[in-house]
């Protein structure tokens, strides 16, 4: 394993914001760290790049502890490069912003120039070599943040949200120069998103945080609902006024309660093709607009007036064969919707 | 309306024929304000650049300092050096009173607090990204805050500039310390202030004229500065 952490606490002025009680990350593999804004992605990638030292726990780099001296920090940090999000560029050309982690490292002239050159021939770049770095466009100097980092052949590769802030050319061109760095230099990629398609086209494994922790899958059906009771008696959970669903006899609700937040675990949804009726509260009618395979299970969104995700295993899905753009039912097992108090953040 | 004509034309005579005392006095003002301003860039920008750059206790009360200091008049900074350099004063023996160098050490305290506080601006400015960048290029506790200092270059420059024009115009330090001696530490500034009370105004219009074309040619600079600092 290359990372291994143990206990790892990181607080912020009295606020924990990140807390994981143990994470491998193995050597030459893309990984994706995937989380809403807030769920302690940055702060991750800042104890990985040994910026930042945790406030606890102890994390570990290729076998051995890590020591927070200057000597240490120096040394490890020259294996590992984190590109920001929005990275910044030195106040001189683009080959000289390449040229800075070369010349730190007192790495000869001759090779310098040589790995200069060929990591702005590997981002596209040479032809701008001597412009001023700061009059690139946003996904060219996201382009040259890469090469700075490349022409160091760094162990590991750490990018946040490489591609949030580029239009759809660079994004690809983006993926596909992580792919390349990875295959040609066995160099370990970490990379930040909130893209799930891209966290599987890209990477092989994919780590999920929320609230600063690492959860097995993303609570992404998460609503925001009225309690509604209708004629019969009977109370419904509004989501977003589009959707209604019954509440099951068990949920205990206070009486008081007339709004909150359900969760819909979305391994306990059934979806089918075959029994596609009017909607009922334990049914909803939608379609699907996404299909994708994760982490051996395969991901349906379906838009059911809401966005939903249904997670079914590979054999489910091999006998139904549902298609983009066909009408599904789902429905609703009694222990699948969870009402969730106000503020609280799990279900 | 020829009063004013002719005190302009005999202005532009002494500067367009070199005049010798002219000449004197202008070497004089841009030596010690120069020398001024060096010795207090090299005290100025480190103080400056540590304050904003380090994590030191009492950060803030050391801006406030700075910044107080700025206000600090030249004929007070006068006063105090004079108390020290006096011949009744701790360095008396030293017979800096009325020289050059006395000149220099009131200018240099009167821009310190002028270059540290406008460098502390500067480098607080720098992106904080930078510091991060350059540490995870690899660059060790020195090149990263060098790094940091590059970045804030054109601040800088512009802070000592700014120092440069504010002793070269001043009066009270030059007056007091320097004792405006002909040839020796008369300066622009004392030399107009000496003609105007004789009544005799092409000297003092023709350093005042030089003393714009200085401040004009500072300007440019400063501008050019900027300029390359926003490209």
């Amino acid at each position: 394993m290359l990372y291994h952490l143990t206990g790892i606490r990181q607080r912020f002025n009295d606020r924990t914001v990140l807390l994981i009680d143990h994470l491998e990350i193995e050597a030459g593999r893309i990984h994706a760290l995937l989380g809403p804004n807030g769920a302690g992605k940055t702060t991750l990638l800042r104890l990985l790049a040994f910026l930042d030292a945790p406030t606890d726990g102890l994390l570990q780099f290729s076998g051995r502890d890590v020591g927070y001296s200057r000597a240490e920090l120096l040394h490890l940090r020259r294996q590992v490069v984190l590109v920001d999000q929005h990275p910044i560029m030195f106040t001189t050309t683009v080959a000289g912003n390449v040229e800075f982690g070369l010349k730190v490292r007192n790495i000869p002239k001759p090779a310098r120039r040589r790995a200069i050159d060929e990591a702005l021939e590997t981002v596209g770049l040479f032809r701008y070599k001597q412009a001023p770095a700061k009059e690139l466009s946003g996904g060219e100097t996201q382009r040259l943040a890469l090469a700075r980092a490349l022409a160091l052949k760094p162990a590991v590769l750490l990018c946040d949200e490489p591609t949030a802030s580029v239009d759809i050319e660079n994004q690809a061109i983006i993926a596909a120069l992580l792919q390349q760095i990875n295959t040609d230099h066995g160099t370990t990629i970490l990379f930040t998103t909130h893209d799930r398609v891209q966290a599987a086209s890209l990477a092989q494994r994919t780590l999920i945080l929320e609230n600063g922790r690492p959860v097995p899958t993303s609570h992404e059906n998460r609503y925001t609902c009225t309690l509604v009771t209708d004629t019969n008696g009977t109370i419904h959970y509004n989501l977003h006024g589009r959707v209604s669903l019954s509440v099951y006899a068990d949920t205990t609700i206070h009486p008081a309660t007339t709004t909150g937040q359900v969760y819909i675990d979305p391994e306990k949804i059934t979806l089918s093709r075959h029994e596609v009726q009017q909607a009922s509260g334990s049914q909803v009618i939608g379609t699907i607009v996404l299909i994708m395979a994760e982490s051996g299970k395969i991901r349906i969104v379906v838009h059911v007036g809401v966005v939903m995700v249904v997670l079914m295993d590979r054999t489910a899905y091999e006998r139904q064969r549902p298609a983009v753009g066909e009408t599904v039912a789902l429905h609703f097992t009694a222990n699948a919707i969870t009402l969730l108090e106000q503020n609280d953040q799990r279900p | 309306m020829s009063f004013f004509v002719d005190s302009f034309t005999s202005a532009f005579r002494l500067i367009w024929t070199l005049d010798p005392e002219l000449l004197t006095i202008v070497r004089v003002s841009l030596s010690v304000s120069c020398t001024a301003t060096v010795c207090a860039a090299l005290v100025g920008v480190p103080t400056g650049f540590i304050v904003a750059y380090g994590r030191l206790p009492g950060k803030r009360a050391i801006i406030t300092l700075l910044n107080t200091l700025l206000a600090l008049p030249t004929v007070v900074i006068g006063l105090l050096v004079y108390t020290f350099i006096s011949r009744r004063g701790i360095f008396g023996h030293l017979d800096l009173l009325y020289t050059q160098k006395a000149m220099i050490i009131g200018q240099f305290i009167l821009i310190v607090p002028l270059i540290a506080a406008l460098t502390v601006a500067a480098v607080s400015r720098v992106d904080e990204r930078y510091r991060n960048t350059a540490k995870t290029l690899g660059a060790n506790a020195w090149q990263t805050a060098l790094v940091v200092l590059r970045e804030g270059r054109f601040g800088i420059a512009a802070a000592v500039i700014s120092a440069f024009g504010r002793v070269i115009s001043e009066i009270g330090i030059a007056m007091m310390l320097g004792g405006n001696i002909k040839g020796f530490t008369r300066t622009m500034t004392t030399a107009m202030a000496l003609e105007y009370d004789k009544g005799a105004f092409t000297l003092a219009v023709a350093l005042g004229m030089v003393l714009m074309v200085l401040s004009l040619g500072m300007n440019i600079v400063f501008n050019l500065i900027q300029g390359k600092a926003l490209r």
